[in-house]
């Protein structure tokens, strides 16, 4: 399972941080108090968990409990695909 | 008056003035936090006509230095917590800073912009305890209100920043004109995801303190859906935003599912919001009168509203000069255009600015004879209402901010392997419009796109980095050699931008 973790970490790195050393907070870290991500950004953090791992983000859980950090997103998309599973 | 003065009037001293996401400020709270700023900075020597730097979030912190800077007759100059550190340096220096007023949590990004020996107040400074009494300190009852009270940083660049002088008059005006034909009294509470540093986000501070009415603050705009809970969980009757704030809560939010049973009023500038989502604002909104309107900081914030019982039959228009607001669209005659006929759109009224500090040449060009020249060209139809259609300054109005192209295309040009840059906006469902940048490379040149962005966006504010960047063989050109940026645009669109 940590494979997803190690997904939205490069992801972020990549796509978000353009960084060439990874990503460089810590995993609880705030996106939005350490300035890493903003309103556009958290739209494509959205598109690229529903793309990658299947799942459906519904508009009321675009909130900071489930997007502020690397440790809260991986919760969350766990979440939801144990929700698919269990389905 | 002094607009400070005028500002606080009405304000009552038991009621809430503002509710931030951590606490709240009552009217004698903003007072008693404005005089300890005024006597902090009195003790540094500020006084009538000195300049003062201001950079900070949303806060009771900013709200009473920008208050207790105009009470003194000094300017209050605030500064984008967007901008790169190197910007602000620019800006302090260009408008001779005496001292500024700064939030601490920006103090490690920005410490390097500060000057040495810079006096610099910051929110610490605030004591609940402090006898500081907003009432002692000097009342000027004829005061000059053509005294410059605030510069406001609009698009240029860190080589040439561009500053407008809004005096005290230019903003009672405004803000007289804004109350009136928005009808707002004290009984508003707005929902301000804008910030105050920016000419829309100052006007909403402006109104709402002059009727005794109150703000609720969320600084950003990350988690809309966190915004949409404030505003139900406040009564917010108001909100304001640009283009891109909208099409967000119409894409990407439940707004249109929660009853928002307190929202009357919903103001929209900065920028062309499409029709098609005018009219989806307007559905999902039943209850609220939908204000689209338009302005310059030229011109303090506002120039025109189209007001909402119109919008069905004028859909699309920016409506006519607010109060006091002379609004004309003219050809290159300087004659009124004819309906159809597309021309500039000048104004006159008490709100416009004198001109650009420092920059003769620039002022020349958009101040003449106390008409402001826009830039922005419209068409106006039988019935005198104006429809914008271009502009003529080549920037970029990214969530709602105008961006130098120029300052882009240097950055990108500042790459070795980049021989000519143009960058152009094009709609963009979630900026208002966003930064395309089209480049020709050096023949043997393996630079990506993906570096270019990379680059920029370690050299530019975040509002300023490109979507995306095209290669081509050449840019194409005009009989003169200047980039038909045109022609860019058209190319832009037809490439299908994605849209998220």
């Amino acid at each position: 399972m940590g494979n997803t973790e190690e997904l939205i970490r490069k992801y972020i790195a990549d796509n978000i941080l353009f960084s060439k050393d990874g990503y460089p907070y810590p995993d609880d870290a705030s996106f939005l108090e350490n300035g890493i991500i903003d309103s556009m950004n958290v739209l494509e953090l959205v598109v690229f968990v529903e793309e990658h791992f299947h799942i459906t983000v519904g508009d009321e859980e675009v909130v900071p409990e489930n997007f502020d950090s690397l440790s809260a997103m991986t919760a969350f998309v766990r979440r939801k695909q144990a929700e698919k599973e269990s389905a | 008056m002094n607009i400070a003065d005028y500002l606080l009037e009405h304000g009552d001293d038991q009621k809430v003035a503002i509710i931030f996401e951590d606490g709240q400020s009552t009217y004698a709270d903003i007072r008693h936090a404005a005089a300890q700023v005024a006597l902090l900075l009195q003790r540094q020597g500020i006084g009538a006509g000195d300049s003062v730097g201001l950079l900070g979030a949303n806060s009771l912190f900013w709200v009473a230095s920008y208050l207790a800077i105009m009470k003194l007759g000094a300017v209050a100059v605030p500064f984008s917590t967007m901008a790169m550190p190197e910007e602000v340096q620019a800006q302090l220096a260009f408008s001779g800073c005496r001292a500024a007023c700064l939030q601490n949590r920006y103090h490690g990004r920005y410490e390097s912009a500060f000057p040495a020996g810079l006096p610099l107040l910051m929110d610490d400074c605030l004591d609940p305890a402090s006898p500081a009494d907003w009432k002692s300190l000097p009342y000027n009852s004829d005061f000059d209100e053509g005294r410059e009270a605030a510069l406001m940083f609009t698009s240029g660049t860190t080589q040439s920043p561009r500053a407008v002088r809004i005096s005290h008059r230019n903003i009672r005006a405004n803000t007289d004109s804004i109350i009136e034909y928005l009808e707002l009294d004290e009984n508003e509470r707005i929902m301000v995801i804008l910030p105050f540093y920016y000419c829309f986000g100052t006007s909403l501070l402006h109104t709402h303190l002059r009727v005794n009415g109150s703000m609720v603050v969320s600084n950003g705009f990350t988690f809309p859906e966190k915004v949409l809970d404030l505003m139900e969980q406040h009564g917010c009757t108001g909100i304001a935003g640009v283009p891109s704030t909208y099409q967000t809560f119409i894409r990407n939010t439940t707004m249109a599912r929660r009853p928002m049973t307190t929202l009357r009023k919903v103001q929209q500038a900065g920028g062309k919001l499409p029709a098609v989502q005018i009219k989806e604002l307007v559905e999902m909104l039943p209850n609220a009168h939908i204000y689209t309107m338009y302005g310059q900081t030229e011109a303090t914030a506002r120039l025109s509203y189209l007001p909402p019982h119109l919008l069905d039959t004028k859909l699309g228009s920016i409506g006519k000069g607010i109060p006091g607001v002379e609004l004309r669209v003219v050809n290159e005659a300087g004659d009124p255009v004819q309906p159809g006929e597309v021309g500039e759109i000048w104004a006159r009224g008490e709100n416009i600015s004198e001109g650009y500090l420092n920059d003769p040449g620039a002022s020349g060009e958009k101040f003449i004879d106390g008409v402001l020249h826009t830039g922005d060209l419209a068409t106006v139809d039988e019935d005198g209402f104006i429809f914008v259609v271009d502009r003529k300054a080549d920037f970029i109005k990214s969530y709602g901010y105008r961006v130098s192209s120029q300052q882009v295309e240097d950055c990108v040009l500042a790459l070795q392997d980049v021989v000519a840059a143009a960058a152009v906006g094009e709609p963009d469902a979630m900026r208002g419009e966003a930064i395309v940048v089209f480049v020709t490379l050096r023949e043997d040149s393996v630079l990506q796109p993906d570096a270019i962005i990379a680059h920029c966006r370690g050299k530019l504010a975040r509002h300023m980095w490109p979507k995306r960047v095209e290669v081509l063989d050449s840019l194409p050109l005009s009989a003169q050699g200047k980039v038909l940026k045109s022609e860019l645009r058209k190319r832009g669109s037809s490439n299908g931008a994605a849209v998220k």
